[in-house]
């Protein structure tokens, strides 16, 4: 559109907020259409297996890619983009994701994701700051690439674009890569465990520490099973709860080492705070008040009650996939050559099989049941 | 290379603000299905 249309298409515009609301709208259509075929797809194809296992996370995604295709041909995508809100829908999932695990679950497995978050982290990043430098990339994006593969995509980038005072293409750039390469890992992933044969926890361990974005880690550790999903939600949280401490460690090397300029803001605890994730504290929360309460109701009744707080739950993580679906542009990928979706993918591999191994050695004889 | 505007704060005070709304709605919408306000049966 040029930018005469574009001004005469704003000069019609009433007020901006219009267009975001109807952004939300078109997510609400689209997840509704999702839960549909969810509860129905089953019963119309009855007897096939196929149709039966499909389950939410693929309806949604190829929905909300549907959605993306038409939308964009009819060249308002970009303007009711405001209502695509993944990152919200996520973390509202995740806060009532927190009522159906046991505090116990989350206390237990703390301690193995936590190293295993601290090693696949460290490693994968050193890895592909390494591999960013031999191939010659802006050291600004290294550290975007570095933030988003080794942590939580996408919001590791913003917050390492923050810290290191990156371009908005560069961000732009990180983010694409990071849903190019989450959204087939959705389904690799969960199939590759199954023909490993590994255990729902291992499985869920493998997802959590390796998908990089929050949305296709729940996605994935759906398609596993909830034992895999509470497992692969645990290892994800700790990761994202460490966003904070890289984000202070960036911020300080481009502030002493890289660019060395005068006013730089100084790490401080107050900026790990600020950096901090604070759905976790939502996620946790939850739990720990789903777990008071079951002991004070009948088994049956806090059974039917947690479980219409999951059908909440499955509502918000449709309105996160569909979102993924309609964001997800191919355009910003073509501007950049090949160097840095090479770096993403080697470092990606690296991600992978170090991920795996860590689950296997932190998570195997585990249970979340 | 062209010196282009880096990220502004806002975007990442937006992701912030989100996490807090996320955990406030989430938390909200736990303790209305708990009182019962929203009861079984309600969400399609």
């Amino acid at each position: 559109m040029s930018t005469e249309q574009s001004t005469r298409a704003e000069s019609r515009t009433p007020a901006a907020w219009h267009w975001p609301v109807a952004g939300v709208l078109v997510v609400l259509l689209l997840g509704a259409a999702t839960r549909l075929l969810d509860k129905n797809v089953a019963a119309w194809f009855a007897g096939s297996g196929l149709a039966k296992a499909i389950e939410f996370p693929v309806y949604a995604i190829i929905l909300g890619l549907l959605g993306n295709a038409v939308l964009t041909a009819a060249g308002v995508r970009d303007r009711l983009s405001g209502g695509f809100r993944t990152e919200f829908f996520i973390k509202t999932g995740l806060v009532l994701l927190g009522a159906s695990i046991n505090l116990k679950l989350i206390v237990t497995a703390a301690g193995p994701a936590i190293v295993q978050a601290i090693v696949l982290i460290s490693t994968v990043f050193l890895f592909t700051w390494w591999l960013g430098g031999k191939l010659g990339l802006d050291d600004r994006l290294r550290a975007l690439l570095s933030a988003a593969v080794s942590i939580c995509g996408v919001s590791a980038a913003i917050a390492a674009a923050g810290a290191v005072q990156a371009r908005r293409e560069q961000l732009a750039y990180s983010a694409s890569l990071v849903i190019a390469f989450a959204l087939p890992s959705i389904f690799i992933l969960p199939a590759l465990a199954s023909a490993l044969g590994l255990s729902p926890e291992v499985a869920g361990a493998w997802i959590g520490g390796n998908i990089d974005t929050t949305a296709a880690v729940t996605a994935a550790g759906t398609l596993v099973g909830e034992n895999a999903l509470a497992i692969a939600t645990i290892v994800k949280v700790t990761q994202n709860a460490l966003i904070g401490v890289v984000v202070v460690a960036l911020t300080a090397w481009f502030a002493f080492r890289v660019e060395r300029t005068a006013g730089s803001p100084r790490p401080s605890v107050a900026e790990l705070w600020r950096r901090f994730p604070k759905f976790v504290l939502g996620f946790v929360a939850a739990s720990v008040i789903a777990t008071w309460w079951l002991t004070t109701v009948p088994a049956a009744e806090g059974k039917a009650v947690i479980g219409v707080a999951n059908d909440l739950r499955t509502w918000f993580l449709i309105l996160a996939f569909v979102s993924i679906g309609l964001e997800f542009r191919v355009a910003s990928l073509k501007d950049a050559g090949w160097r840095p979706v090479g770096v993403f993918a080697a470092a990606t591999v690296v991600n992978v099989v170090v991920a795996l191994v860590l689950a296997a050695l932190l998570f195997s004889g585990f249970s979340a049941g | 290379m062209s010196t282009q505007e880096p990220p502004t704060s806002g975007e990442s005070r937006t992701a912030l603000n989100e996490d807090w709304a996320a955990t406030i709605v989430g938390l909200v919408l736990l303790v209305l299905v708990i009182t019962g306000v929203i009861p079984t049966g309600l969400v399609p």
